[in-house]
């Protein structure tokens, strides 16, 4: 669960980034966060991730109070959440399954755990047949296939897709969406971030639109697939 | 932490040798040159010290007694001068035996001209040595005030000399330690920096789900440290062979040396444990440190 009371962030250089957010996402929750560029959605998972710190207000993530937690706990509440990023961000010198299981090495995971736990998830994103390939070798949609595994792996209590679909053919976005509904439906709550209105009408659902800081609009639409 | 995770991370360490080849060799040379250097400073100062040593222990104090001086009196004064903490190996050098050595040494000319000399006019002596050559001037001066003490004759001034230049070698010696360490750790953290950066990514990525700071720096730490330890193992063995070398041409082939004390150098062989172990903990420690220093620049995600 995400819940953000009264949040406002200022930088340094003065920007007012988010001004008194009020937001809440429950536990299995999808949402599409979607606004233009400087809108503060990249402040807003930022936060979530404690990259920053509010300058006011309280964010509260999956039982963590961000407020009261201790630089040395971070890692405990990174650990309860997935990330995937726009530009992959795969490491070029492991192949797929090592990208995946270096995750649960990280958190110290047994072996026997992560040789049954990395071919399943890799399987999950079909790419079985891919496992020993390193990312260059890979078509975009399938590098962003085996960042969504990672993000799975550890079984996190939240996924954030920050535009998972920005760096893709736009006929495999819908692929990658399908995947991460997939997930949600499975029990982990997603929050995608994305700039593609068409694929947000496609998919429909929870849509929170956030511009000059504000949360200008936050309600369930019906998709557009759902009329077929 | 478990061990699959330790061996994980020993793993990495060895795999970022190997990726980082031409920094690690760079790290590892300046580490070699820096380990060389440190470790003939020291081993310089320990010899030096020795040296010096010895020419303090050859510093002879001599206690001049005045002529009219009784047996009784003689003896109460030898327990005063023991009694002086400074003090060490108290002999009594008498008139008579310093009469007779002066007669063996002369020739029968010199001798015919004490013929007719009423009286042995040579004085009784005490020799000792002085333990602390730095309290030299206070034991000297002590001495000169009991009763019965004609003269003091102590080699004060040479005695200040060397304190001198003990005091300037140490300060040059830890300096130049000082200086190459700093130095080496400032330029290994700059030559491990190239390697931290090509793997910020990966570190990024760590960070993002959710590894600890320990275990990011773990792998450079290692790294570091066996690049720090085969750095150590080279320079034993070129110290090795450069001393022995040293100790060869000090001890055997020139003897002139042995004057100024130098000539009883310690043997590679007494110095083999403390030279061994402050290498591999210098090179271990200024290789870790080192890389660790830079990997830390990179956690603040």
């Amino acid at each position: 669960m995400v819940e953000f009371k009264d949040v406002s962030v200022t930088y340094s250089s003065g920007v007012d980034a988010l001004n008194r957010v009020n937001l809440k996402i429950n536990d299995g929750d999808f949402a599409f966060v979607v606004g233009p560029s400087g809108a503060g959605k990249s402040t807003l998972i930022k936060l979530i991730l404690k990259e920053i710190d509010a300058t006011s207000g309280s964010v509260l993530v999956n039982g963590f109070n961000l407020k009261k937690l201790r630089r040395k706990k971070v890692p405990k509440l990174r650990r309860t959440i997935g990330v995937v990023f726009q530009d992959f961000r795969l490491i070029p010198t492991m192949t797929v399954y090592e990208n995946i299981a270096f995750v649960l090495r990280v958190i110290d995971a047994p072996a026997k755990y992560i040789r049954s736990r990395v071919p399943y998830v890799i399987s999950l994103v079909g790419l079985s047949k891919k496992a020993k390939s390193y990312p260059t070798e890979l078509s975009g949609g399938e590098q962003q296939r085996v960042a969504l595994a990672r993000a799975l792996v550890n079984d996190p209590q939240l996924i954030i897709a920050d535009e998972p679909t920005g760096n893709i053919d736009p006929e495999l976005s819908y692929e990658i969406v399908e995947l991460l509904k997939g997930i949600n439906e499975c029990g982990t709550t997603i929050l995608m971030v994305t700039h593609e209105h068409d694929l947000v009408r496609y998919f429909g659902g929870r849509i929170i639109n956030i511009n000059k800081g504000s949360i200008q609009f936050d309600e369930v639409i019906g998709g557009s697939n759902e009329d077929k | 932490m478990k061990i699959n995770s330790f061996n994980y991370l020993i793993r990495q360490g060895f795999k970022g040798i190997w990726r980082n080849k031409m920094m690690t060799f760079a790290s590892f040379c300046i580490l070699l040159v820096s380990l060389i250097m440190v470790g003939f400073t020291i081993l310089i100062s320990i010899n030096l010290d020795k040296a010096i040593g010895n020419i303090e222990e050859k510093s002879e104090v001599m206690v001049v007694i005045k002529d009219d001086v009784s047996k009784s009196k003689m003896s109460e004064i030898e327990g005063k001068i023991k009694d002086i903490p400074n003090v060490t190996e108290v002999t009594l050098y008498s008139r008579d035996e310093a009469w007779k050595d002066m007669m063996e040494k002369m020739t029968d000319a010199q001798k015919d001209y004490f013929k007719y000399a009423e009286d042995n006019p040579l004085p009784d002596v005490f020799r000792f040595n002085i333990k602390d050559i730095k309290k030299m001037r206070e034991t000297t001066t002590q001495i000169e005030l009991l009763d019965g003490v004609e003269s003091v004759q102590s080699p004060t001034e040479f005695a200040d000399v060397l304190i001198n230049f003990r005091r300037i070698f140490y300060i040059v010696a830890i300096a130049i330690v000082v200086a190459l360490v700093l130095v080496s750790l400032i330029i290994i953290s700059n030559t491990t920096r190239a390697s931290v950066f090509a793997r910020r990514k990966e570190i990024n990525i760590m960070k993002y789900v959710g590894a600890t700071n320990s275990f990011i720096r773990i792998p450079f730490f290692i790294e570091g440290m066996v690049v720090g330890l085969l750095a150590a193992g080279c320079a034993l063995v070129i110290t090795k062979f450069a001393y022995e070398g040293v100790y060869k041409i000090l001890n055997d082939d020139y003897h002139l040396f042995g004057i100024f004390g130098l000539n009883n150098i310690y043997s590679f062989k007494t110095m083999f444990w403390p030279v061994t172990l402050s290498y591999l903990v210098a090179g271990a420690f200024i290789g870790a440190i080192g890389t660790s220093i830079s990997a830390g620049k990179h956690l603040k995600v």
